[in-house]
């Protein structure tokens, strides 16, 4: 962090620590002062780097217990006490006052300051940091009619402002189709079920009856076709894809608009054909209307629908949202280098013809592209690579480097009706076993596996002699803290122009390493905040409203009064307020602020820390990630690819 | 060094890919999932032939290129590629399954009618055998079989119904179980020697040439089919 910054001291309000508005939590310790950006991962770079803290966060009992609480959470609840459980808090407010004050102190100042008054301060900085660590588990505060929970203070965790996830809800008896909050299901449309993916065969029978009789209705006296079935009341819809004789539902109470709804229905009917082929398909059902496709697709298959399922659903996968493919971010020169011999080995081989080899990716793990080599004046749809990424990730995934293989994949976007053949060879990593980077070749005969076996092999052998390959196996993403951009929690950043997006890692916090379930449940909840962020620019058949725009967006608690700028340089302005509903008890006030922000050159979408009202303070970070990813483009994203 | 293509045929999920990783890595995966399409893997192994003719027996490395197909019916278009240049393949059944010894049988006639090449050696393999209460008569040690006993299933296919089967068609026939391993390294021994006594004129002519021919005593022979995927030609 650039502590040269001194935005806090300009833009930020002297901390009030004043009461919550209910008055009713006095004598506790102000953990959160909300307005305040103590929260910050910045802050916690700084406070938290020089010396970590003896006793380690991770997995520890307060996470998981905030996490199973499974609300509107956050580490750090200002709640009602009554006087004998604030006993303890009440004894360490003032430590943590005073704790929040240095560490506010810290960041305002230049680091000049303080070497100045190094001694006294460091030793007073030690004395806070010790205690704070033991502070960290023993403070109890509890919830209003709930039992005791143990938090930690410190945390940069964004709270959950949306209506609660069935996600983590294991409680609930999982039997009826109403118990979820959003559902995929495919059926033919003589009313066979293919897939479903919550709820059991007999249950979706019914339902599918159902919904064709609905279809059929207003195939017959509508209009126009069927799409979407809202409910204002209760905000659940209904999306229909229909792409005869498969038929498409998606039922989501998630707020996502039937345009975001109908890109997931083509994203998973866009699987379907990847596997059978459209002509395929067609043929199948040519013969009887009645043809039962369960019969005749594989195990494999429902594995990987149930995976893109969960990825739509409940990962963090902005990927069809911004319908683009995420960038492995290397180094420009290794980057150009690699091109290089990749080209260069192709001309060697000059036995292999045009045709015989279409494409050729390098996809690093998560599903991060690393380089393309491509014809010129070919690309591939990005759908058509999120299917290979997904099937490369999900099915291959335990698969080593000594195993080659040859897999006939539909491109449905490249061509319906025909098969491409994918030589797919994970590349070896000494470090790290589990994580590969996967090498493709992509051919239209269905014989040229020995081909491209021999120029795998050759190219692999040289990519090890280059030290390409260690430098690919190496290739490690960026923090957030890697860009001078205070009171960021989290953003993504697309290139329109390379149909490709970047986005900090995950950092919850160094200390604590998220289990699966915690992991989960963050990703679903960015993926929530991001979901709103991006539906304030797009119009409801999906496209952008316009070439520029920047949108700020406000989440916070119902009693927190709305502010706006107006800022008249930019093109459209507007505030969108998303207010939560009535909850069971009181919890940290949210203010959540959150940018979008669409050029003709890019679309950035940033979500700041909780506590982070200021608009200026938080667009001129996300001018200062603007700025840092069109200085690092080349790094970041693929411009061109290896081209041939 | 001798190098020898191999396929792997027969229903899904029979264990045609755990057969083969039990004898390329010596690992069995309880939980694998399904092939997609076809994998490619090699592994080498080492026979001593045992014909009277040569005075000083030599131990020959033969190195094998498995082509592990997908058992699914959708991708039975592709089969051809991979058995066109098999020197050898090996045919899984699962032998408590009743209808996967018919699906067999379909691929011993389709290779027989497709290839027909009197020098494929095709090997038909009864799977699983770890699972059955039966202990296996031919060619398997008894005290292997006892740590899967507690399970229920039976077995549908007999020993001799298969064996047989084998015989009459002229196959070469084992029972195995990639799960124990019992039986699996056999499996490519045999097909090692037997390719061996196939082609070993072939080999040994050329290797005199290549000693005859060349100054150094390095023998690198691929010796394999006239393959239409070799690299090489052109006619790809």
């Amino acid at each position: 962090m650039n502590l040269n910054e001194n935005y806090l001291d300009t833009e930020i309000p002297k901390k009030q620590l004043k009461p919550n508005k209910n008055g009713d939590y006095e004598g506790v310790a102000i953990v959160a002062p909300t307005s305040e950006p103590t929260t910050s991962v910045n802050m916690d770079e700084t406070f938290f780097t020089k010396a970590p803290l003896a006793v380690t966060l991770t997995g520890d009992h307060s996470m998981s217990r905030s996490v199973s609480l499974n609300s509107l959470s956050t580490a750090y609840r200002t709640s009602t006490r009554t006087p004998s459980q604030a006993r303890k808090p009440l004894a360490r407010s003032k430590l943590l006052s005073a704790d929040l004050t240095g560490s506010n102190d810290s960041i305002a100042q230049p680091t000049a300051t303080l070497k100045r008054h190094s001694d006294p301060y460091f030793n007073w900085e030690n004395d806070i940091r010790s205690r704070l660590a033991e502070s960290i588990y023993s403070m109890e505060t509890s919830v209003r009619g709930s039992e005791i929970q143990r938090r930690p203070y410190v945390s940069n965790e964004i709270p959950n402002v949306f209506k609660l996830s069935k996600l983590s809800d294991s409680s609930k008896p999982k039997d009826s189709q109403a118990s979820y909050d959003k559902n995929f299901l495919i059926f033919t449309s003589a009313g066979k079920p293919i897939y479903c993916m919550h709820g059991k065969d007999e249950q979706i029978m019914s339902y599918t009856g159902l919904i064709n009789t609905i279809i059929s209705y207003f195939q017959v006296n509508g209009p126009s076709e069927l799409k979407t079935i809202s409910t204002y009341a209760s905000g659940k819809r209904l999306t229909f894809l229909d792409k005869s004789p498969i038929l498409l539902m998606a039922q989501s109470e998630r707020g996502e608009s039937s345009n975001e709804l109908l890109n997931q229905l083509d994203f998973l009917y866009s699987y379907i054909l990847s596997s059978l082929s459209e002509r395929q398909l067609l043929r199948l059902f040519s013969k009887r209307e009645n043809f039962d496709l369960r019969n005749y697709l594989e195990t494999t298959d429902f594995e990987n629908l149930n995976e893109i399922c969960s990825l739509i659903c409940n990962r963090m996968f902005p990927d069809l949202l911004l319908n683009s493919l995420q960038c492995l971010p290397f180094r420009h020169s290794s980057r150009v280098k690699l091109q290089n011999v990749i080209l260069q080995q192709l001309d060697k081989r000059q036995d292999i013809p045009r045709g015989t080899l279409l494409y050729g990716l390098i996809i690093a793990p998560q599903n991060k592209l690393c380089c393309v080599l491509r014809p010129k004046g070919h690309t591939l749809h990005t759908t058509d690579l999120h299917l290979l990424f997904c099937l490369i990730s999900h099915q291959f995934q335990n698969l080593d480097e000594t195993q080659e293989l040859w897999v006939p994949i539909c491109f449905p976007k490249f061509n319906s009706s025909g098969f491409l053949y994918c030589y797919i060879k994970f590349l070896p990593n000494s470090a790290h076993n589990n994580e590969k980077s996967a090498l493709v070749l992509i051919s239209a005969q269905k014989d040229a596996f020995f081909s491209l076996k021999s120029f795998s092999d050759e190219l692999i052998t040289k990519l090890e002699g280059e030290r390409l390959l260690k430098k690919i196996n190496s290739a490690k993403g960026f923090k957030l803290s890697d860009i001078p951009a205070p009171m960021v929690h989290h953003f993504i950043y697309k290139s329109k122009q390379n149909v490709q997006y970047v986005m900090p890692h995950f950092e919850v916090n160094s200390n604590i390493t998220l289990d699966s379930s915690q992991r989960l449940e963050y990703e679903l909840k960015l993926k929530t905040y991001y979901q709103q962020l991006h539906g304030t620019v797009v119009r409801d058949n999906g496209n952008l409203l316009s070439r520029s725009i920047l949108n700020f967006v406000k989440w916070s608690s119902k009693d927190n009064e709305d502010q706006t700028i107006d800022d008249p340089r930019m093109n459209f302005s507007e505030l969108d307020e998303y207010v939560i509903g009535n909850s069971s008890f009181e919890q940290e006030s949210v203010n959540m602020l959150g940018i979008a922000w669409v050029t003709p050159k890019f679309e950035l979408y940033l979500i700041g820390n909780n506590g982070v009202v200021d608009k200026k303070v938080l667009l001129r970070s996300a001018r200062k990630v603007a700025n840092w990813c069109q200085k690092n483009e080349s790094r970041l994203f693929i411009s061109d690819g290896a081209v041939f | 060094m001798l190098q020898f293509k191999l396929v792997l045929l027969g229903d899904s999920s029979v264990g045609k890919s755990s057969i083969v990783h039990r004898f390329v890595k010596d690992t069995f995966d309880e939980l694998r999932e399904s092939t997609i399409g076809a994998a490619f893997l090699s592994q080498s192994i080492t026979i001593h032939p045992n014909d009277g003719n040569e005075a000083n027996p030599k131990d020959v490395v033969i190195k094998f290129e498995i082509w592990d197909t997908a058992g699914q019916e959708r991708y039975k278009s592709l089969a051809p590629m991979y058995y066109r240049n098999a020197n050898a393949a090996l045919v899984v059944y699962d032998i408590t399954q009743e209808d996967s010894l018919q699906k067999a049988r379909n691929w011993v006639d389709e290779l027989k009618n497709k290839v027909g090449d009197d020098d494929l050696v095709i090997y038909l393999l009864g799977n699983k055998v770890d699972i059955c209460q039966e202990t296996p008569v031919v060619e398997t040690s008894p005290e292997s079989n006892e740590a899967g006993n507690d399970e229920q299933k039976v077995r549908a296919i007999s020993t001799e119904e298969a064996g047989q089967y084998a015989q009459d068609q002229g196959l070469l026939f084992r029972e195995v179980s990639a799960k124990t391993g019992e039986g699996i390294k056999e499996i490519f021994q045999d097909i090692g020697e037997k390719l061996y006594d196939l082609k070993k004129d072939e080999f040994l002519s050329k290797q005199n040439r290549q000693i005859n021919g060349a100054n150094n005593g390095q023998v690198d022979i691929h010796l394999q089919r006239p393959s239409t995927n070799d690299p090489t030609s052109c006619c790809s």
